[in-house]
């Protein structure tokens, strides 16, 4: 993430959380935090739970962001913040925390007082790890029509072109669905675990190798020992550990469309 | 195969559905994927590490040790890299890739007390790691990054509570201090779960093979084998192996070493001689007495105390007396005490101490900051007194001094003094780039702790060339010191590889 992006990136945090941004260049940003904002990012409960039992005016934290350091010249003292800095990581993990479900509808221009007809559809997106020694990740978004259970693929992507608000249009009505979100949600959890059952996991056959391997080397290391030591087992633990295969699947976020 | 799901975001999704919670803001969901979607690792092999640190400038070594590692050594590996080409940096880059990918949680960092500041600060500001410094009664279910000294892990209650924990990274810096199997060291590092694990050390052997026998086997045990098949197979002693190449082979499976010519960097010289000394006839008198202390009595025959003495009296007559009059307090004999007397009352009278001549020649000889290695406290105090008297300034340093005056010393020495000189015990963690001469007045039996000494300023950020002086006083026990380094230094070449010039331009054949 190059400065720029993660300038722009603060800009519709703290926009998009009602945050005022006080002053602003292209390398620093000076932002007044709200109540919530500031309950939520600067750890400090003891404060809050003080200012409230004792009703004392509120006092949410100012904060300024140094997103380029190269382009400071003036004297501005702040956070340098920058890709893999602690404090954009918890930046991204409030954004996760606070966009993880939505219910959105397609906007429809009025077209001469027919109504339109909007269909629902459960978006969901997916983070499948692959774990041994070595990690990998895809991401799946998935979309099932809630009509006809219909399956697509690179859904988010598809609604990045959309016109999407979060009140129905007048002039529209919903189909009530036939799937419901719970029982597609459950649909879309099958196709995911389907298809990683469908994958070539050589991955996994890898990892069991090396971990045959290790293993090998150290019932060599005890060949001919009667009674084994206690570090014996914990190393053959270490191991299993170390090699056993996994996947972890998790969900990003996810949510209600209902789209032309 | 083991699936593991949550249902959390389910339950999240089921309260909207019944209208008991409010449905979130759309541009954070884009958001938030979009993020997802950047950060994702989409490849098993490569280092997400660096882009995480835009501020951090890896050297290209540093980058392929953690890749190497991680990819070839499965996150087991002795970094073994020479003294200043960055251990620390290529651990952090290791420990750092593990927890972007989700594979480390919870890690422990065993370091020698003096420098456990020193990683605390790398690791928080180069890395961004949140790692804390262990104190006694911290609850270290709360601690997921945590360094702690090795001398304080390995006691009780510290022991069984780390015993407890479920560590996914080990990193244990100064690895060499693990080379002897019989201490509780050895064995507190022996009945930890080690599923990563990284050992530092740029000395991987320091008298003896059977020393990285241990310790690989600490690593991984039975790499090569059990002790007796190592011993037959290299035909091991302790001084001397055979089939190098297959032993060696076997070794870089499991650690990695660059040597300072190997990591593309402009690396100033290297200028290393031995200076032959003569002890005056009054001086060798005295040292002849000393070796003749077997003879004259039984109760002095114990062939170490002659050793401690014969080696001191080649660093100063403080030494030796200091020593002497210990030993004279445990004669009986009126006539043993005489000898001793004797020995004693020469050894005051001498007025000069040829090697201490030398080593202010050399000083004031040299351009610049000299740190004098002796040691000896005594030898040390002397030092600084005859040094002060020919008008050179001087500040000591030892194992003694906190953080804090440590750095006192190092910014007196690099402000105001010319000379340094510093017990072997002070050689650990100081970084001293700004100096580029350095006197060995005594020898250490282990050639290892001339290279750590030597590491303290021919490192990253030395500018000149730098001069290494190497004291011996001719046919005395200093002899067969500098023999007994040569042979040691074979045998690490032999299985760990080349070293860099450490007693003299000229290597002598084993």
């Amino acid at each position: 993430m190059y400065p720029q992006q993660i300038h722009s990136y603060l800009q519709q945090f703290f926009k998009e959380n009602n945050c005022q941004i006080l002053n602003e260049n292209d390398h620093f940003i000076n932002v007044q935090l709200t109540i919530e904002m500031d309950k939520r990012i600067m750890n400090r409960p003891f404060y809050w739970k003080y200012q409230e039992s004792t009703g004392a005016e509120p006092n949410p934290a100012q904060l300024t962001f140094i997103t380029d350091t190269n382009k400071l010249d003036d004297d501005i003292k702040g956070e340098v913040i920058h890709f893999g800095s602690p404090r954009l990581s918890q930046l991204f993990q409030a954004t996760n925390e606070m966009g993880s479900f939505v219910q959105m509808y397609e906007q429809v221009a009025d077209n001469l007082g027919t109504k339109t007809i909007l269909t629902p559809w459960l978006g969901v997106n997916y983070k499948i790890t692959y774990f041994s020694d070595q990690t990998k990740e895809v991401l799946y978004s998935l979309g099932m029509n809630l009509m006809t259970g219909t399956l697509l693929e690179g859904f988010q992507e598809s609604l990045s072109e959309m016109d999407l608000g979060v009140t129905r249009p007048e002039n529209t009505f919903n189909l009530p669905y036939t799937i419901k979100p719970i029982r597609a949600l459950e649909r879309l959890d099958g196709v995911i675990e389907n298809s990683i059952q469908q994958e070539d996991h050589k991955w996994a056959e890898e990892a069991k190798m090396r971990w045959q391997k290790d293993r090998n080397v150290l019932e060599y290391f005890y060949e001919g020992v009667e009674d084994r030591p206690e570090c014996y087992e914990i190393e053959k633990e270490a191991m299993d550990q170390q090699y056993e295969a996994r996947i972890k699947i998790e969900i990003i976020n996810g949510g209600l469309f209902y789209l032309i | 195969m083991i699936i593991e799901r949550s249902t959390e975001w389910k339950e999240g999704f089921i309260e909207r559905l019944e209208n008991r919670e409010a449905w979130d803001n759309w541009t954070l969901y884009t958001m938030s994927y979009d993020v997802v979607k950047m950060n994702l690792i989409t490849d098993f092999q490569g280092l997400q590490s660096p882009k995480y640190l835009p501020t951090l400038t890896p050297l290209a070594h540093q980058l392929e040790v953690a890749e190497t590692v991680i990819e070839r050594m499965n996150g087991k590996a002795i970094l073994a890299d020479e003294v200043g080409l960055g251990k620390t940096i290529e651990a952090g880059l290791i420990l750092k890739e593990y927890l972007i990918r989700g594979l480390v949680k919870k890690a422990l960092i065993l370091v020698p007390a003096s420098l456990t500041n020193q990683w605390i600060e790398e690791l928080n500001q180069k890395f961004h790691i949140p790692a804390m410094q262990y104190r006694k009664n911290y609850d270290l279910n709360h601690c997921t990054i945590v360094v702690m000294s090795i001398d304080m892990a390995k006691r009780s209650p510290h022991k069984e509570k780390i015993y407890e924990q479920d560590y996914d990274l080990i990193i244990i810096d100064e690895a060499h201090k693990l080379k002897n199997h019989k201490t509780k060291n050895y064995e507190f590092v022996q009945n930890l779960k080690k599923k990563f694990c990284l050992l530092l050390t740029a000395t991987p052997i320091q008298n003896n093979v059977f020393e990285l026998f241990y310790l690989i086997s600490l690593l991984k045990p039975g790499h090569l084998g059990n002790y007796e098949s190592f011993q037959a197979s290299f035909s091991a002693s302790k001084h001397d192996v055979e089939q190098e190449e297959y032993l060696k082979e076997l070794v870089n499976q499991v650690m990695v070493r660059n040597r300072r010519q190997d990591t593309g960097i402009e690396w100033t010289n290297r200028h290393v001689e031995i200076i032959p000394i003569d002890f005056t006839k009054e001086e060798k008198e005295v040292y002849d007495m000393i070796s003749e202390l077997p003879t004259v009595s039984p109760v002095f025959s114990d062939a170490f105390s002659m050793i401690t003495l014969q080696r001191e009296m080649c660093s100063s007559k403080e030494a030796t007396c200091l020593t002497l009059t210990n030993m004279r307090e445990k004669c009986i004999k009126p006539e043993d005490s005489s000898y001793i007397d004797e020995i004693i009352h020469k050894a005051m009278a001498l007025e000069i101490n040829s090697k201490a001549e030398k080593a202010y020649e050399i000083v004031s000889r040299a351009n610049g900051k000299v740190i004098i290695f002796t040691e000896y406290r005594a030898s040390q105090t002397y030092l600084q007194w005859y040094l002060h008297s020919k008008g050179i300034t001087s500040v000591l340093f030892n194992g003694k001094l906190n953080k804090n005056k440590r750095e006192w010393m190092k910014q007196l020495f690099k402000e105001k003094a010319q000379v340094l000189i510093a017990t072997e015990s002070g050689s650990e963690g100081i970084n001293l780039q700004f100096c580029y001469h350095v006197i060995n007045y005594d020898l250490p039996w282990n050639p290892m702790k001339l290279e750590q000494r030597i590491g303290r300023v021919h490192r990253l950020g030395q500018e000149n060339d730098v001069h290494i002086y190497n004291l011996a006083i001719q046919n005395t026990i200093e002899d067969h010191i500098l023999d007994l380094l040569y042979v040691k230094i074979g045998v690490f070449e032999k299985v760990v590889g080349e070293l860099d010039d450490i007693l003299s331009a000229f290597k002598k054949t084993i």
